[in-house]
Parts: C-alpha cells; structure tokens; sequence
C-alpha cells in the first residue's frame, strides 16, 4: 500500500526544504539558502560571541550550533511556536512582529492567583475547581479553530505568557549585527511570543538548547548577557503585569527590574535552606521546586513551586521568623527572580496593595504546610508527582483500579475514535488504587514539541493540547525519544513512501507515523477513554490537586 | 499560542460523604433512587390490578405489563450497541447506557413476572422465555457482583497491573530472565530453581484460591527461599532475590489471569443467553400478533 501521493507531495514538499533544517520548527519554512553545522572552534571563534570561550568549550558546543544563511523574507518562526534554539545575528536584519495573538503580551506571568487556599477537605463539587495548592489563573476564552467547533469551558490551568519582546499588536521591531533572539523562549521552554522574519539575507548562528545551557553555565559574562537582555525586552513589563505589583509606581518596578537577580537552577541546586537567613523573595519564571521541610530525622516534601508561583511570603510578612521555614531545591532546570530583602521590604512598606496579595499567598502556604502534617501521604503524593512528571500534566488519564473491571472499553474507545489505531495504553504507574495511564500529560513545557523538523507535533490552539499531525509527520521519532513519559510511540502506517517523497532518504521506506493521545480536541463529547468508560472509573484530571481530591475520598472510604 | 484549555472534568467521583459499601455499590443514587421509585409504582399497580381484577399475560394490564418488558429488553441491548459504536459519541457516556443496562434489566424481569403474574407459563416457548430471562437477568446480577467483587480484591491485592491480553508474553519474559538467572547460578540455586520455580514460570496458572483474596503471592515458597538462602554466599543470595522477585510477579501475574478471566468469561453465561432470549421475545411477539 502507498501513500496517497497528493497527500505525501503535499507534506514533503511543504517540507523539503525545512527538513534540512533541524534548527526550526516552524512548518512552512521556505528560504534557507545554505547550512553548515558542527562549526569547528576556529569557525566559531570568527564570531564575536564566541570569542572570550576557549577551543574546548567550543568543541563541546559544536554539535549543538549551526551556521545558516537565510534568505530576505524567510519565516524563522512563528508566535506561539516552541523551539529549542536561540539565534544569534552575524549579518542582516531580522524583523519581529506580533502576528495573531494580541493576548500573549498582555498575560501576566507572575501570578499570586496562582496560590490559592488550601481545603483542608476536599471539595465535593463534581469537577469544580478545589485545588489544595493552587488556584491557577483563567485564560480569556477563545474560539476554537479545529473545524469551526465550540471548543469546551475554560478549566483550571495556569496560563503564563512568555515574551521576548514587549512589542504592541502591528508594531515591529527590527535587530540586526549582534543581537540575539529566541534565548528567552528556549531557555525557558516557553512558547515564542513574536513571528521572526529575516528583514534582508541574514547569517545566524542558530545555537541549540544544550549550548545555550552550557554557555549560562560556564560563562558568567553570557549569563550576564542574557539576563540583561531579559530585564531589557521582558522583565519590567512581566512585573508590571502582574498583580502582586499592579498599582505600584511603574518608574519603581523599572527600577527593580535593574535591581533584581536572575537564577539559573539545575536539577538538585538548594534555593532556600531551612533556617537559614531570609535575604529574598522569588518568583518562579520556569521549571518546577521542591519545598521540604524538617520532620524529625528526616524531610518531607511539603509541596511544590512552578511556574508564576512565588517563594518568601511567609518569611518576609511574619515577624519573628528568623530564617526560611523550608528548603527548596530545584527539580530541573528552573530560573527564577530574585528581589533582594531590602528592595522587598520597601515595596512592603510603600505598597499596600503588596502586602495584601502577599497576606493571602502566606496564609496558603502555611495551610499548605498544615494540611501536609496532617496528612501523612501528602509528600509521599508530591514526591510521586514530581518524580513522575505528574505536576507538569494538565490532563492526565487516571484509572480507578478499585472500580476498573479491565474491560478495556477505554482503549478501544480510543482506537475505534482515531482509525483503529489507540492513542495510550492502560499501563503505567500506580499510586493507591489509581493507575496512571501512559497517555500524554499535555504537559505544561512539553518537551516533544522541541525539534520536530517538521513542525507536526504541535499546540493545537485548543488550550494545552498537544497532538501530531499524521500529514506532515515524517516519522523521524524525535517527539517519541524526547517524551519523558512514555506517552509517544511510533506506529508503522503499513504504507510506503512514494517516490515523489522529500526528503529523498524517505522514498521507499516504510511510513511511520508519531501517535499519541490529542485529547480528542475536535469532539464536542470529550475524550473517548472517558466516554466509553462504563464504570466510570477512567477520569482526566487537571492537576495534581485533582488527584489529591480523588485519593482523599479513595482514602476516607477505607 | 496557549488559549483556554478544554475541560476534561473528572467524571463520577466516589462520594466522601458515603460509606464505601454505598460508593461501591451505589455509583449513582439518581439511578438508584428512579429504579426504586420504578419498582415501588410497579409493585402497587400490581397490587391494585389484584385486588381490583385479574391478572393474565393476555389482560390489559397483562399486556401493558408484557409490552413495557418488552420495550425495557430490548432497550437494555443498546448498551451492546453503545459499545459497538464507540466512534460516534454523539450517543452518550457508555455510563449512562451500563446504568440503563443494569437498572432496566432488572425492572424488565420484574414487569415480566407482573406480565405472567408471577406465575410459570404453561407453553413450551414461554416457558423457556421464562426460563431465560430468569437466566439472563440473574446471570447479569452475577456479573455485576463479580465486577465489584473482582477489581477490589486486584487493587488491594497484587502490586502490578497486568494487561490481560500481554501475558502470556509477560510469562514468557520472566521465564526467560528466571532461566538466565539460574543458570550462572551455583547447583543449589538451580536444582531449586529446576524443581520449585520453574514449574510455575512455565505459564500462567488458573488458581481458584485467588477469589479468596490474594495472599502475598508467594505461599510457602518464601519459606523456602528464606531457608536457602542462609545457605548460600553473598553472591548466590542476589541471585535468589532476583529468582524470588520474578516469582512474586508471576504470583501477581497469576492472580490477574485468574480473576481477569473470570471478569471475561461471565458474559459467555450473559450474553449468548441473552441474545438467544431476544430471538425468543420476537418470536413470542410474533406468535401473539399473528394468533
């Protein structure tokens, strides 16, 4: 059996070109002229922005950097889309603009919305939002785009827009020699907030993930570098927008952006340590923190900290707390905000509104620390989560085993919706009596999204959906190596690349596709696993406070 | 471009405020309270039609009572059909058609008795329409036992889920590496793994004693390895823990083979006998139309 040539033509050729290019993920990319990669260290040192490295750390960046020459006009990515490439501009110009989305700019990103009460019982409600950590932000609702449908309600999911450039809709901004761009958005598994087109024919030097990590790492002067362009294009307007400084002087907060630290964490650095000196307060720009506390000989984890969340609260409000209540150590890789004690103790002193927003996150965090005492699997449930990805999830396939008769009504729902094919498989962890399904988490950085050469894995505009386009999908198994969590498998279509098919090395081969669970963003009914469930024992959950309700109950029940 | 995320709202929670027995058994108290209420009309209309007239198959009220079974039997079939058309789920939540299944069946055997006035038919073919839908439905409440049996005795039993249709594969697997272990194994590890372990590595095992509840899986084996081991050297003992871990999961294995299959293989006693008791009620309506 062959593919349908007008479909593969229509696939590859839109992507013959960009294939070459793995530096992108935008999918309709024309105008890449010529590409070098793996630039040895005397090439790369042609370049003023590598130049103070020595040859062996160049060495080591090398197979994460390449060298392009683009033509005038040529899209190098889109708004909204993820890249794990920043770009650096050797010559030319490159034009930046807000393309469709006039809300991404506007969305504050530090958020005390985000910390909510803690119910020291669970809610009852059916699906209502009772959340025992956090009481995440509610994007405005938009229209669905698959296929004219009304798209669901809105649910609870922390929405945080990044931004590279605070640019206004329809405004431009142009860079040239020497800039770089895309560093913010990569280094932070943030989606980019601007379209880049390349204003003339441009050389880049488009430097990968990995690179730019090592260069943070190894070289104070680029760490510098990149945190002042942040402050520069993002900071103070992220500080702005966000209501724990709205009303504040903004000429203040443009001063505090100067003010302030940016943190780069890696997985296992200690942030805060319990009882030491509190000398700041942080704001959580990416990744995920663990918070502990002492409890006899041993720690607990108390809860977690992630994106838009803030750390210091407690400390800073409360008099006679002499040092940090608990320790916080970085989960992977995570950047953060510091503001220094005394900046902070003057926002408190000149602004009410401040110390209010504050108040209240305080409160939840000590509810937070009361509830965890009180409930002894409580840390046990944070360290599962956070070992097992689940904080990043924002729907997660939850199985009942105590209700499931294993009639796998689930699983053939799911393929009977998606041409025979199911999209997860009813294995995976388990903790108490819940399996949780290897189905995509939908994660809140998701990683698969990160080097698709083709751009068939994507958000799909239906909030944090992800899913794969079969047409464009190459079957290159990128998104399948990167997904943390099993929930990506690749599936042989039983068909043929035909001879008309781009790149050349695909003709002939066997198709494979990337398959993995999109939700069924495109029902109006919801998934099909739950849907089909007859126990009613298959739930999505949106967070981990949703799986707290469900163990809590399980719990009371024994 | 992240925009608002669709709800996947967490369906049919287990209610904190009831008993686990009530959660258990009781997913909906709606349901629950609408059949209740179901019964109740149908038992005083009963009781009315018999105090005020008399009751036959043949009757008006005989009839309304044959015709409303009727319509709830084969209204009771569209939960096969739900589950045959999964792809168009304009139909519904399989939920509410397995809540229908369960409450309607059971109503449809009640309305049938009203429908022969609790009496057995004379006439060889609604004798045997009796007959099987007493079998149907009473197979059916079976099931339903078992299903809520089943899944508590797996979750608070075995340590892993185990896909049933992946066993034997899995079986194979730890037979595999259980051989591999044995054989860098000393004479006592392997002599012991020849004659205790690798009989019941060799498939997966029906085992009745799991419908009991699920012992730790190892039975008097762990004796056995705990005796063994002391004998043996540092080395050889990993080797033991190793053999012991895959003969807890083939335990595990084991159990889910058995009350798995007995999940599955109940619907042989429902569902052939109910197809067969459908073919019979047309046949049954045919005969009183046309006679």
């Amino acid at each position: 059996m062959s593919v349908d040539a007008a479909d593969s033509s229509a696939t590859v050729l839109q992507q013959q070109r960009l294939y070459e290019d793995r530096w992108s993920a935008y999918g309709a990319n024309a105008g890449l002229l010529h590409l070098s990669s793996k630039p040895s260290a005397s090439e790369l040192k042609r370049f003023d922005l590598f130049k103070p490295y020595d040859d062996q750390l160049l060495d080591q960046l090398s197979p994460d950097i390449s060298i392009a020459k683009w033509e005038k006009g040529a899209i190098l990515f889109e708004e909204g889309s993820y890249l794990d490439v920043a770009f650096y501009i050797v010559e030319g110009t490159v034009s930046l603009f807000l393309d469709k989305h006039a809300t991404s700019a506007s969305q504050p990103i530090f958020d005390t919305k985000l910390v909510e009460a803690v119910a020291s019982e669970p809610s009852q409600g059916d699906g209502a939002a009772q959340t025992a950590f956090v009481q995440p932000y509610q994007p405005p609702k938009e229209k669905k785009e698959a296929k004219g449908k009304k798209k669901g309600d809105g649910a609870n999911i922390t929405y945080l827009a990044s931004m590279d450039f605070d640019l206004a809709h329809g405004e431009e901004h142009q860079l040239g020699r020497g800039d770089i761009f895309g560093e913010i958005g990569a280094l932070n598994g943030w989606p980019q907030s601007v379209t880049a087109r390349t204003a003339t024919d441009c050389t880049l030097v488009q430097i990968r993930l990995p690179a730019l990590q090592k260069l943070k790492l190894r070289s104070s002067d680029f760490k510098e570098w990149v945190d002042k362009l942040y402050r520069e294009r993002t900071l103070s307007q992220q500080l702005k927008t966000t209501p724990l400084f709205r009303g504040t002087d903004d000429r203040f907060v443009e001063q505090l952006a100067n003010r302030v630290e940016l943190i780069s964490c890696s997985p296992g650095d200690v942030v805060t340590e319990e009882g030491a000196a509190v000398d700041a307060f942080y704001l959580v720009r990416s990744g995920f923190l663990r918070v502990s506390q002492k409890v006899g000989d041993g720690e607990v984890a108390v809860t977690y900290l992630r994106k838009g969340m803030t750390l210091g609260e407690v400390e800073l409000l409360i008099d006679g707390l002499d040092g940090w209540q608990t320790t916080v150590t970085s989960v992977g890789f995570t950047e953060l905000v510091r503001i220094p004690r005394a900046d902070f103790e003057s926002i408190l002193r000149d602004d009410p509104a401040v110390r209010q927003h504050l108040w209240a996150a305080a409160i939840n965090r000590i509810k937070e620390t009361g509830y965890t005492k009180q409930n002894p699997e409580q840390p046990d449930l944070i360290e599962f989560s956070l070992a097992k990805g689940l904080v990043q999830g924002n729907s997660i396939l939850v199985i009942d085993l105590d209700v499931c008769t294993r009639c796998d009504d689930c699983v053939r729902g799911c393929a009977s919706t998606h041409d025979g094919r199911p999209r997860f498989v009813r294995e995976g962890d388990r903790y108490d009596n819940f399996l949780i399904a290897r189905s995509c988490y939908h994660c809140e950085d998701p990683v698969c999204l990160i080097g698709c050469p083709t751009g068939a894995i994507r958000r799909t505009n239906v909030g944090e959906v992800v899913a794969v386009d079969d047409n464009i999908c190459i079957g290159c198994g990128n998104c399948a190596n990167k997904c943390p969590y099993d929930a990506i498998v690749m599936h042989d279509t039983e068909e043929v690349w035909p001879d008309t098919a781009l790149p050349e090395f695909l003709r002939g081969r066997d198709r494979r596709v990337a398959s993995k669970c999109d939700l069924c963003y495109e029902s109006d009914a919801g998934p099909a696993c739950v849907n089909n469930c007859p126990h009613a024992c298959a739930f999505r959950i949106n967070s981990i406070e949703d799986f707290q309700q469900l163990q809590a109950v399980d719990h009371a029940q024994r | 471009m992240k925009t608002a995320v669709q709800k996947t709202a967490i369906y049919q929670k287990k209610r904190p405020g009831a008993s686990r027995w009530a959660n258990k058994w009781i997913q909906s108290p709606q349901w629950f309270l609408g059949f209740g209420i179901a019964v109740a009309v149908c038992l005083v209309v009963f009781v009315l039609n018999v105090v005020f007239g008399r009751v036959h198959p043949g009757s008006t009220w005989g009839l309304g009572y044959g015709i409303a079974a009727a319509v709830l039997f084969v209204g009771v079939f569209f939960y096969g059909v739900k589950r045959r058309t999964m792809k168009v789920r304009a139909l519904g939540r399989a939920w509410y058609y397995l809540q229908f299944h369960v409450y309607g069946g059971t109503l449809f055997l009640l309305l049938m008795l009203m429908h022969v006035g609790f009496q057995v038919p004379h006439g060889v073919l609604t004798w045997w329409l009796w007959a099987l839908s007493l079998w149907v439905v009473g197979s059916g409440l079976f099931g339903i036992v078992l299903q809520k049996w089943i899944p508590t005795l797996l979750a608070g039993g075995v340590r892993t889920e185990v896909n049933y249709d992946r066993i034997p594969e899995l079986v194979a697997d730890l037979q595999k590496r259980g051989d591999a272990v044995a054989e860098s194994a000393d004479f006592a590890v392997q002599d012991f793994y020849r004659k205790q372990i690798a009989p019941a590595l060799a498939a997966p095992q029906f085992r009745p004693i799991y419908f009991l509840g699920i012992p730790s899986g190892m039975g008097g084996k762990a004796k056995l390895f705990a005796s063994l081991r002391e004998m043996q050297p540092a080395e050889e003992r990993i080797k033991l823990d190793e053999l012991e871990e895959l003969y807890a999961a083939k335990m595990d294995i084991d159990a889910h083979f058995t009350l798995q299959r007995a999940l599955r293989g109940w619907l042989y006693l429902h569902v052939p006998v109910s197809v067969i008791a459908l073919a019979l009620l047309g046949f049954h309506i045919f005969a009183v139309l046309y006679y």
